[in-house]
């Protein structure tokens, strides 16, 4: 178990450290995340549309982009350097590399989900300094469940024709249930409804991350396995 | 509640004609296949 | 008898008894006073989408013991089996709004079954896609595996998420459903249709199964 965790954190660091020093995909993730949140803010009509009506829908709108961003940026660099095949080669057992792989695609997500919140706070004037740990909770929870079947179908879609087009195609069911959950929680939160009214969603986003992370550890083998 | 039924025949043989026009077109679309390949 | 030829019995045999099951279903079965005659849509909307969620259990089981056990058989029947499922689902999503409108005065609304019609028929869709997309068949069949028993896992939550949804946002009623005790002429048409929908599921995929790669080599 150390093993894998061990080998997971290093094919981690191999993706995030390319990341670091190309730096164009995070930057450009980020800013496309503030055109979004620019976007909302001219479209709308504060007097006409409370912003807390808005806020949890144009929040998870942006998160969603992100992680489709992230996944994205993960399978370009696979395609531009095969590096899977690389790394098939190494001793490295499958689950480590799936969850190094989601490990550093998470830790992409959650960086541009932090600028995104950050942006978000600042635009619209929307506090969530009170609400601020369970948010980046489901914050956490919701985004784990789409990048934890986002990596495993990234490995898939790789060796497919019209690969970029299969990958949304294949993850759209996959985003709703998460989806769901997280703009349901948000709208309470924001709303100030307390925490006991979102148990029941929050535990289906869990359930799910525990659900779907463990599937994808058993089933990443047969997507790579020759 | 309304006392008297609504009037949506129309809408029940639309569904029904909808649902036997598709089962019958994949039944064709198998049939002819498995008349090629066979 | 070859499979085909067994297929197209099952199948045409099925399609008799669809035909019974209409004449039943239309002119035989009492109407229901308050829904009025679209209730009847039900008697062909409930089978369809048992037989849609049927394929779609069977498409995850064969994906299971593809993976299990590498035998082929069990990938070509999933792939029979989702694409049958397809066609159901199409029944199922194209006969639910017309009902709904009578029911919630809408054709769409995102109430758990129609929403979970919706995004089964995304599954399959996007099943038969990713077969479509790998040509060579190991790969594809390893690749289908996994978004098979991925979609199957995947059910019972768009169902949860939706009813979570929907029990805190009502949706506008009209006319009530139909009330779960049903009368007992109304139960047996639907337990005939259920029948004969199955025994469709079994004649298509027999059909599909037996056509084999000879169908998919032309996608």
């Amino acid at each position: 178990m150390r093993k894998t965790l061990r080998h997971a954190w290093i094919v981690a660091r191999k993706d995030l450290l390319l990341e670091f020093r190309s730096r164009t995909a995070i930057l450009s993730a980020v800013v496309f995340t503030a055109l979004v949140l620019v976007i909302f803010e001219f479209g709308r009509d504060p007097t006409a549309i409370a912003t807390l009506d808005l806020a949890p829908s144009i929040l998870w709108v942006t998160f969603s982009f992100a992680a489709m961003l992230g996944l994205n940026r993960a399978f370009q660099a696979e395609l531009e350097n095969q590096a899977l095949d690389g790394l098939l080669l190494a001793p490295v057992s499958r689950i480590s590399l799936y969850w190094g792989k989601l490990l550093a695609n998470l830790a992409f997500v959650a960086v541009v989900e932090t600028v995104g919140l950050l942006l978000f706070t600042l635009f619209f004037n929307v506090p969530v300094g009170h609400i601020l740990l369970p948010l980046v909770g489901v914050i956490a929870l919701a985004t784990t469940g789409f990048i934890a079947v986002g990596t495993l179908f990234s490995a898939m879609v790789i060796r497919t024709r019209f690969a970029e087009l299969m990958l949304p195609v294949l993850l759209l069911p996959f985003l709703i249930p998460p989806l769901v959950g997280a703009v349901q929680v948000t709208a309470k939160l924001l709303a100030g409804r307390p925490l006991s009214e979102v148990g029941g969603w929050l535990r289906l986003l869990l359930a799910y991350d525990i659900v779907f992370v463990s599937l994808a550890s058993i089933l990443f083998p047969s997507t790579v396995t020759e | 509640m309304p006392d008297t039924m609504p009037q949506n025949g129309a809408y029940m043989v639309a569904a029904y004609i909808d649902a036997a026009v598709i089962l019958l077109v994949y039944a064709l679309f198998l049939f002819r296949r498995s008349r090629r390949s066979s | 008898m070859t499979l085909a030829q067994r297929g197209r019995w099952i199948t045409g045999v099925a399609l008799l008894l669809l035909a019974g099951v209409y004449v039943r279903a239309l002119v035989f079965t009492p109407e229901e006073i308050h829904q009025g005659l679209a209730q009847k849509i039900f008697y062909v909307h409930a089978p369809a989408a048992w037989s849609a969620m049927l394929s779609m259990g069977l498409v995850g089981l064969s994906s299971i013991l593809f993976l299990l056990v590498k035998d082929p058989r069990y990938d070509r029947f999933a792939a029979a089996s989702a694409e049958v499922g397809t066609a159901f689902s199409v029944v199922m999503l194209t006969t639910g709004p017309i009902w709904g409108k009578t029911i919630w005065g809408t054709w769409w609304t995102w109430d758990a079954r129609l929403t979970l019609t919706l995004f089964l028929f995304f599954l399959f869709l996007g099943y038969l896609l990713l077969r479509g997309a790998v040509t060579e068949p190991g790969l594809r069949a390893r690749y289908s595996a996994v978004l098979g028993i991925c979609g199957l896992v995947l059910l019972p939550f768009i169902h949860l998420s939706v009813y979570l949804f929907r029990t805190l946002h009502p949706a506008p009623i009209v006319l009530k459903p139909s009330a779960p005790s049903l009368p007992p002429e109304m139960l047996v048409t639907l337990l005939c249709s259920f029948g004969v929908f199955t025994l469709l599921y079994v004649g298509f995929v027999t059909l599909r199964y037996a056509i084999g790669d000879g169908g998919e080599r032309d996608a």
